[in-house]
């Protein structure tokens, strides 16, 4: 396998990143006439082939990782060379290429975006079936397959963005797949501005990145990594004066006594961050996630909960090295995610739709993420997502068969969705209930499920790990050191996260499969007429119930193509903790494999809280873990007591108890109002300012007066267009007799010239038959009585001196007129400055 | 032989004559005659001078015998030729427009 590719020149790349580029192609330009059984086949072959050699690749690489034994190893295809700029403390140049690599980490991404990806693809062709944009979504959802791998393959960060960009523009497309309906369209449109915000952020990060390191592929970025930590105060990011100046004048009260600067590392983690929160919908962009479940299922399975919200996480791995030089910036990650996670979970625990508890359940699983890698455990950050990538995908295609099955009751689309319509849908789709039921263990942290191991690593993590400089020697002290305590507060924030996770996944699970259904009452077809159910029936499952006493069609349990992808997910949300169980246990296949990746990075910068060694870290475990198992406990128990044995009635009256704070958790903290009545208003009310100098000074003035000068003259030049020729050929004559006069007469002109040496020439006009006479010092006797041919006046004057000269030019027809001409020469300068 | 003055006194009483013709009188045909007399002025003008004056400082320069003025009147003759052409053409063109060849009555331009 190794042999077929070399390393350096990892040719099957154009493989895994063609395939899905020709399906959206294919799937594009010809979806509508080749019908959706070639879209179909089109759409699984492209990810299938890809997914098939993401598993050529991976297999090649892990061959290699053997070879070379703890060395970060690559495969990597250098397609074709971009651009270049220039960067770095020397100016030097910076290739910027059109490169691609798989490591270890980019590795396991691809498999899971290929691998996901193709379940995701199966379910969505019987999910769609019955779309009219059958071709139009699945050309999207294969253009979204090669955009992720472009962010997760490419070797440098503008490759990345260029990824980065590609899956929010697909983002964008498949939220917004319903556009007829309004709200969808706002959807779309919400995300793709919230992330615009986050890539401003990572714009500046690859500013700063090619200013001071002079690179942008992750092999220079960690060469030059080194140059983000300046001691002097001018190699530093100034921040206030912004760029280093100096207010002076009336501005001079904003100047502080000490410019406020920080470290380059700092600026650049600041920037970076700012991207990774917009794309992984953390606080503050988290907003447009939840808004992002107006698109199919099967996008918010892939693209809003298994994939591209991941890239952030994605990138802040990539980029470990670069993150760890400021423990500022990895404190700040930390508590944004603890703060991000513990913040949803209390949104999702009153929502009723059952996309939204799962949207909100995905920001507070990201945020859990975040935490991890805030603190240093890339591997046990990274090992969230890849299981989040199962149970997440997992419960979203469950809930995508609920509302499948519930379409066969209510054709509407938000009650189908309503959990208050659903109820012990376990009688009718077992398959669906128990791979539900997996995916649910998983989340809530059921000892032994992937979810489990992956969270309480992070728990655990958050809680003996603390990032410090690692150049902390070098920058004599000036380093930043996060206060004591803020692993407690953060392994507090992330038990209470779990706690509420653990309750809201078990309401949502309750409340969907188990109880009494209670969706008899909503669109009940004996209370519609016989057109009406007819009409209504599209999906034409069973025979129509005519007896208006009985309660019309059960739900149903969905086709194969939507049960097998469920089944193979919801095997790997239970299994695939294993990978990485971490507890002191010997076998890490995960942290093993991810360990070239991040052992440059977590060197020195990663260490035990309070000064303790290893031995206390491993003591710690288990105390430690009863954290995550408590929290599983009380919120599944908790759960339990509240839906099924006493079947809602305490959550109705702790609703009760507490209306303003039930009515301000349904309004999702009323967050966004917050932002329409802040940042969107400022927007607003600058467009507003803008809209009025349009319409006063361009519309008004540059415009509008314009044209009435215009019309003016031309009105008053109207009134010369008599159409009588006589009219004109008289002004013609006068015209042609004022042209003859003034070839008739002489013109008197000089210009005046410096020739040096004091001297000044003047030279008269010429003209046909001029004759001149001067006379230099304007006493009114000419130097020569006659005229003559001499046109030129050499004039002689000390500094300070003037003189008036008196020119007459006469002509042929013995006319003369006559000027008089100043020449001065100024006084020498005196002052030598 | 008749001084020049005698020629150029005619050809300016032409000329006038003509470019008064021109300016006052309003019909077209009448204009046009008024814009030959004074073509035919200048032509006047044109042979004397090759006659007298200008004919000496022409050989100065290229000895030998100088018609210049005399082409340069058939070309005016030419040129005056095309010009009745097209000029009747138009008096045509407006009488069967307008029914009229007075000009202050062609004035569909006002304006």
């Amino acid at each position: 396998m190794l042999s077929l590719f070399p390393s350096n020149d990892y040719l099957l790349i154009a493989v895994i990143l063609g395939m899905p580029l020709l399906g959206a192609f294919v799937n594009g330009v010809w979806g509508k006439q080749l019908g959706k059984d070639a879209v179909r086949v089109m759409a699984l072959t492209a990810v299938g082939l890809s997914f098939a050699a993401s598993v050529a690749a991976f297999v090649a690489l892990s061959q290699l990782a053997d070879q070379q034994k703890g060395e970060h190893v690559k495969l990597v295809w250098n397609a074709w060379e971009w651009m270049n700029t220039n960067g770095g403390a020397g100016g030097v140049t910076v290739p910027i290429d059109v490169k691609f690599s798989i490591d270890a980490l980019s590795g396991v991404m691809m498999l899971i975006v290929t691998g996901v990806g193709f379940l995701i693809h199966l379910y969505a062709t019987s999910y769609m079936a019955d779309d009219e944009g059958f071709a139009r979504f699945f050309a999207y959802l294969n253009l979204f397959i090669f955009s992720m791998l472009v962010l997760l393959l490419g070797d440098n960060l503008p490759i990345l963005f260029v990824g980065w960009e590609g899956v929010g523009l697909c983002s964008y497309l498949l939220i917004g797949f319903w556009y007829e309906h309004a709200p969808n369209a706002a959807a779309g449109k919400k995300a793709f501005i919230a992330n615009r915000v986050g890539d401003f952020g990572l714009i500046c990060g690859m500013f700063l990145l090619v200013h001071y390191t002079g690179a942008l592929d992750w092999n220079g970025i960690a060469n030059g990594a080194s140059s983000l930590l300046h001691t002097g105060e001018q190699a530093r990011v100034h921040v206030w004066p912004l760029g280093g100046g100096q207010y002076t004048g009336v501005l001079s009260f904003l100047q502080p006594k000490s410019p406020v600067t920080i470290s380059a590392a700092t600026a650049v983690g600041l920037a970076l961050l700012l991207g990774c929160t917009g794309k992984s919908a953390q606080i503050p962009l988290y907003v447009w996630l939840p808004d992002a479940m107006a698109g199919p299922t099967p996008v918010s399975a892939l693209i809003h909960a298994a994939t591209m919200v991941t890239a952030g996480i994605y990138l802040i791995c990539r980029l470990s090295f670069v993150f760890v030089l400021s423990p500022f910036v990895m404190v700040l990650i930390a508590c944004v995610g603890a703060a991000t996670a513990l913040f949803a979970a209390t949104i999702a625990l009153v929502q009723n739709d059952i996309k939204k508890v799962l949207a909100y359940s995905t920001v507070s699983q990201l945020g859990f993420m975040f935490l991890g890698v805030g603190v240093g455990a890339f591997t046990a950050g990274f090992f969230h997502v890849f299981t989040h990538a199962f149970f997440k995908a997992c419960l979203f295609l469950g809930a995508g068969s609920v509302i499948h099955a519930m379409h066969a009751r209510i054709h509407d689309g938000d009650p189908s969705q309503d959990l208050r319509n659903m109820g012990g849908l376990r009688r009718w789709m077992p398959l669906t209930h128990w791979t539900f039921a997996g995916a649910t263990a998983a989340i809530i942290g059921l000892p032994l499920t992937s979810g489990f191991f992956s969270k309480d690593e992070i728990l655990y993590r958050a809680f003996v790990n603390r990032t410090v400089n690692p150049a902390a020697a070098a920058l004599q002290g000036r380093v930043y050191a996060p206060p004591a305590w803020i692993g407690t507060a953060l392994y507090a924030t992330a038990v209470a996260a779990a706690v509420l996770t653990a309750f809201y996944m078990c309401r949502l699970y309750f409340l969907t499969f188990w109880g009494e259904f209670r969706g008899w009452t909503v669109g009940r077809p004996s209370l519609l007429s016989k057109h009406e159910v007819a009409a209504h029936d599209d999906h034409g499952h069973g025979e129509h119930h005519e007896d208006l006493s009985t309660p019309g069609h059960p739900p149903h349990e969905s086709p194969w193509q939507m049960t097998v992808p469920l089944i193979i997910l919801a095997t790997f949300s239970v299994f695939a903790g294993w990978l990485n169980p971490g507890f002191g246990l010997s076998r890490q296949p995960m942290e093993h494999w991810l360990e070239p990746v991040f052992k440059e990075a977590t060197e020195g910068a990663v260490v035990y809280a309070g000064g303790h060694d290893a031995a206390w870290a491993e003591h710690m475990t288990l105390p430690l873990a009863l954290g995550g198992i408590g929290a599983f406990l009380v919120g599944t128990l908790l759960a339990w007591w509240m839906y099924v044995s006493q079947s809602g009635a305490p959550a109705k009256r702790a609703a009760e108890a507490q209306p303003a704070l039930h009515r301000l958790l349904l309004d999702k903290w009323r967050i966004d109002e917050l932002y329409d009545a802040t940042v969107i208003a400022a927007v607003d009310s600058l467009a507003e300012t803008a809209a009025a100098f349009d319409r006063a000074i361009v519309d008004g003035i540059l415009a509008r007066l314009t044209a009435l000068v215009v019309a003016a003259s031309g009105t008053v030049l109207r009134a010369f267009q008599s159409g009588v020729v006589h009219v004109y050929a008289a002004m013609m004559v006068v015209g042609l007799a004022a042209t003859g006069w003034f070839f008739a007469v002489p013109h008197a002109n000089a210009t005046v010239v410096d020739s040096g040496n004091n001297d000044y020439l003047v030279t008269a006009a010429p003209g046909v038959g001029y004759a001149y006479r001067w006379d230099a010092d304007s006493d009114g006797k000419p130097e020569k009585s006659d005229f003559g041919a001499d046109s030129t006046l050499k004039l002689h004057l000390e500094p300070g001196r003037s003189q008036t000269v008196h020119l007459e030019v006469k002509n042929s027809f013995g006319l003369i007129r006559s000027k008089s001409i100043h020449v001065a020469r100024p006084e020498e300068p005196t002052s030598s400055l | 032989m008749i001084p020049v003055e005698h020629y150029v006194l005619l050809s300016s009483l032409l000329f006038v004559i003509g470019s008064v013709g021109f300016l006052v009188r309003r019909n077209v045909l009448v204009t046009l005659m008024s814009i030959e007399v004074m073509l035919n002025a200048a032509n006047l003008a044109l042979v004397a001078f090759n006659r007298s004056r200008l004919r000496h400082a022409v050989e100065q320069a290229a000895p030998g015998p100088s018609h210049t003025g005399q082409v340069f009147a058939f070309f005016v003759i030419a040129a005056e030729a095309a010009e009745v052409a097209v000029g009747l053409a138009i008096v045509l063109s407006l009488y069967r427009l307008r029914r009229t060849v007075r000009s202050d009555e062609a004035d569909l331009l006002k304006n």
